[in-house]
């Protein structure tokens, strides 16, 4: 062994690092292009068909929205922009935490970081190649979104051809503003908090939905007939906290309406203001990583949580006994399931949050008086509760349960091996799902239809249309979930925002949609008759209404049957031939 | 090249690494032994600057761990590997090269000479999502290779590897030392230690038990039998009592 003398280190320079950076980002794309298109050429086909329908939907509503408004006012009026300001404040919050979760994930948790770290290139340049990978995550949607609304506002305005090409910049330098802050708070809650990451996004996340439900009561008990000079008088009274002058989204509205009017050096001056800041929203971020994301990276990794976990065998006894009907090995994986969701705050918190938002509302419902409306009314806002209850339940199943089977991953041979059927898994997976969805739905609508004062006769409808529900939602999860696993993907969000996932979702929302309107619309024709003033042409009697109540139940329960039975049979087959 | 003074690292109230004195020089090759969770892998990291010492100091060339510097010298291979699903190996291969500003035309040179080395041309171009662990691997220390490292830290090097490419990797590591690179090997296989290590040493719950040439080793304890004996007696005080324990099943041959 010779000691070698102490070498010289040539470093990599900035701009080197920035180009392999830039060429391997190319290289990616490519290659992930070329694969989707070799391989997955229906799936890309479905991603393209249903982001060109959603879009063409959401034009339309929002070019009606603003044809409507434009018949009470001008469309650059105060109002519209005190909306776009609400609308452009609701996307920075939202981009915020969605680009800071997903800025943390890449930066602190990901295998991918690991390896970066061990290149010679510098903390701020591996920070900007993950930072251009979330803003692309994060902000492909928020432009799906909102350029349909800017079409559909320049043409009801109308705008002139520059104002599509401004707005584009204007959103382009708006993301960043919420991305930057995001990625700074990621690297903050990295350094300072590393063990604490869940408890402040689940602190945040009720934040934020308290204060939206705050606004919305406060919007909600505006005075004064709908659309009257008063009530609008009294909307901007309440929303004036939107007009800030510190708020991006402030600068978004007034310089988008600017654009539309056609005030071109107003337009300039805010697409300046908003492009500066961004500028150095992203230069703050850049600095904070330079500085905190090695060190943020070294106290997440350390931070691994080594307490002992409580087996809770006493309630694993009890709920073998409760069960006993279900069999022994299918009981067992019910259990290992459960015990995962206990153990995760990401599954648990976000069904809490919601289900518990929900609960509060329905508790309230006496406060907002509409326990005292017509029948007619109290039926509507029943069958609106229930269907946004079965919303919330479908993403869901769609975020957790569909890709329960995919999360098995490289263990699935496990799965594969135990000495059980193979569609006795699926099952257990089925039964786990429709246990959990069953209990918090059906105590939910109850609640709601208790505070309505609703009939015996609707609570036990509502609560069969529950069953049916659950049942369905937990069938197509389950089932699509088996058809269309992803064994690669670890990340849950990944997994339900995929293709499986995306399509597992818009199956659901036709079933709760078939469901629904199957057995609201009798109801509410019915119902509209006693309050003798809606449609009278296409009010029910009595009779009409029991003959259309039971032809609805059984179409229904035909499609619920055939909802939950036809994906867990596409997903049994799919897993009994699947490969380990 | 490596040096570790005093080195801590902790995890809440558990110590992973205690007071971790280690120096490895050029041309020396060091086999890190030490029973599951005795803070090998917590020490390579470290040395790699993706874990910061709770106290000590780590250099890697005389710069501290993590810095640039230190990072452009060293050459990391871990025990999971990481590679981009969507690139070939050559892509993979080339990002690398590229992110250390080599010469490309001594690069691709190198590039040619390591695919022949590790026997890749017949999968170099397909994405590495259709790679078995041992493909991976073998791409994996072509990348650690390829851009000539002072200092060589290996977690696990054997693991997914078949006979032959065990054979190519055990020599790669003899030659590199050879040539002035300072080894960091951590590894569960004795026998390997044993073959090739100019240097062991053996840790357990975060402390040194023991550091030398296997010489030495003997010669502290006292004793001539082999590494394997050292090791279980240095962490364990005697053999494991598992054939005790064993349940033969009722039917057996033999019952």
């Amino acid at each position: 062994m010779n000691e070698l003398p102490v070498p010289n280190v040539r470093l990599t320079d900035a701009s080197v690092a920035a180009q392999a950076f830039r060429r391997h980002r190319y290289r990616l794309f490519k290659n992930t292009f070329q694969s989707l298109v070799s391989v997955s050429r229906l799936r890309l086909l479905m991603i393209l068909i249903c982001s060109a329908i959603f879009w063409v939907v959401l034009f339309g509503l929002f070019f009606e929205g603003f044809q409507f408004v434009g018949k009470y006012i001008d469309p650059t009026n105060t109002i519209i922009e005190y909306l776009f300001s609400i609308f452009f404040l609701s996307l920075l919050v939202m981009l915020f935490f969605s680009t800071g979760i997903i800025v943390y994930t890449g930066l602190f948790q990901s295998r991918e970081a690991g390896f970066l770290l061990t290149l010679p290139t510098t903390s701020d340049r591996i920070f900007a190649y993950k930072f251009v990978e979330a803003m692309g995550f994060s902000s492909w949607g928020f432009l799906l979104l909102v350029s349909p609304m800017m079409v559909a506002y320049g043409i009801t305005v109308p705008a002139s051809g520059a104002f599509y090409g401004v707005f584009l910049l204007y959103l382009l330098s708006f993301v960043l503003i919420p991305g930057s802050l995001g990625a700074c708070a990621a690297i903050l809650v990295a350094n300072f908090f590393p063990r604490r990451q869940k408890t402040i996004l689940i602190v945040g996340a009720v934040t934020i939905l308290a204060a939206a439900i705050f606004l919305a009561f406060k919007i909600v008990q505006t005075p004064g007939e709908a659309l009257s000079v008063d009530w609008l008088g009294g909307l901007i009274g309440r929303l004036a906290f939107s007009q800030n002058p510190l708020l991006p989204s402030r600068w978004m509205s007034a310089g988008l309406l600017a654009s539309a009017r056609g005030y071109w050096g107003e337009s300039l001056f805010y697409l300046m203001v908003i492009s500066g800041h961004s500028a150095l929203a992203y230069l703050v971020a850049a600095v904070l990583a330079r500085d905190l994301y090695r060190q943020g990276y070294s106290r997440v990794q350390g931070g691994r949580s080594n307490r002992r976990r409580s087996s809770w065998y006493g309630i694993d006894a009890i709920f073998h006994r409760v069960f006993f009907f279900i069999p022994g090995p299918i009981r067992l994986l019910i259990l290992k399931d459960l015990r995962t969701f206990r153990r995760d705050p990401a599954q648990w918190s976000q069904f809490l949050i919601f289900f518990g938002l929900l609960g509060f509302y329905f508790l309230n419902i006496r406060r907002l008086s509409y326990d005292v409306q017509s029948p007619y009314w109290r039926n509507l806002v029943s069958f609106l509760n229930l269907a946004v209850t079965a919303l919330i339940l479908s993403t869901f199943t769609s975020r957790f349960i569909f890709p329960l089977l995919s999360l098995e991953g490289r263990n699935f041979w496990i799965l594969g091996l135990l000495p059980l059927k193979r569609e006795a898994i699926l099952w257990g997976k089925f039964a786990f799902a429709t246990g959990i969805s069953l209990v918090a739905s059906e105590i939910l609508v109850v609640l709601s239809d208790l505070m309505l004062r609703m009939s015996t006769a609707m609570i036990a409808l509502h609560m069969g249309m529950v069953a049916v529900l659950c049942l369905g939602l937990s069938g197509i999860s389950v089932g699509l979930g088996a058809r269309l696993p992803n064994l690669k993907e670890s990340d849950p969000s990944k997994i339900a925002a995929g293709f499986g996932g995306t399509l597992n979702l818009l199956v659901s929302l036709v079933f709760i949609f078939s469901i629904v309107t199957a057995l609201a619309v009798p109801c509410h024709l019915y119902f509209a008759g006693q309050d003798g003033t809606v449609f009278p042409s296409f009010v029910l009697s009595e009779e009409r209404f029991r003959f259309w109540m039971a032809v609805a139940i059984i179409v229904s329960l035909t499609v619920g049957a055939v909802g939950t039975i036809v994906p867990l049979r596409i997903g049994i087959k799919a897993f009994q031939n699947m490969e380990f | 090249m490596i040096e570790l003074r005093g080195v801590t690292k902790a995890f809440g109230s558990k110590k992973a690494v205690d007071h971790l004195d280690l120096t490895i020089k050029a041309g020396e090759l060091f086999a890190f032994l030490g029973p599951n969770g005795a803070g090998k892998t917590t020490t390579i990291k470290m040395v790699c600057g993706l874990l910061s010492p709770t106290a000590g100091v780590v250099r890697v060339g005389g710069y501290p761990a993590g810095s640039q510097e230190a990072r452009q010298l060293l050459a990391y291979v871990p025990d999971q590997p990481y590679l981009y699903e969507k690139l070939t190996g050559r892509e993979f291969l080339r990002f690398v090269v590229e992110m250390y500003g080599s010469d490309h035309r001594s690069a691709a040179k190198r590039l040619e000479e390591l695919i022949e080395t590790f026997e890749m041309s017949d999968y170099v171009d397909e994405l590495c999502e259709s790679y078995s662990q041992g493909m991976k691997q073998r791409i994996v220390f072509a990348s650690a290779l390829i851009h000539d490292p002072k200092v060589l830290i290996v977690d696990e090097p054997l693991v997914g590897l078949d006979p032959r490419s065990a054979r190519i990797v055990k020599d790669l590591f003899v030659s590199q030392a050879r040539s002035g690179v300072a080894v960091l090997m951590s590894t569960h296989l004795l026998s390997i230690a044993e073959e090739l290590a100019d240097t062991i040493g053996i840790v357990n719950h975060g402390k040194m038990l023991a550091h030398g040439t296997l010489a030495e080793l003997r010669e502290e304890l006292q004793s001539h039998s082999p590494l394997e004996d050292l090791f279980l007696k240095l962490t364990g005080g005697n053999r494991p009592l598992a054939n005790g324990r064993i349940v033969i099943p009722h039917g057996a041959p033999g019952q």
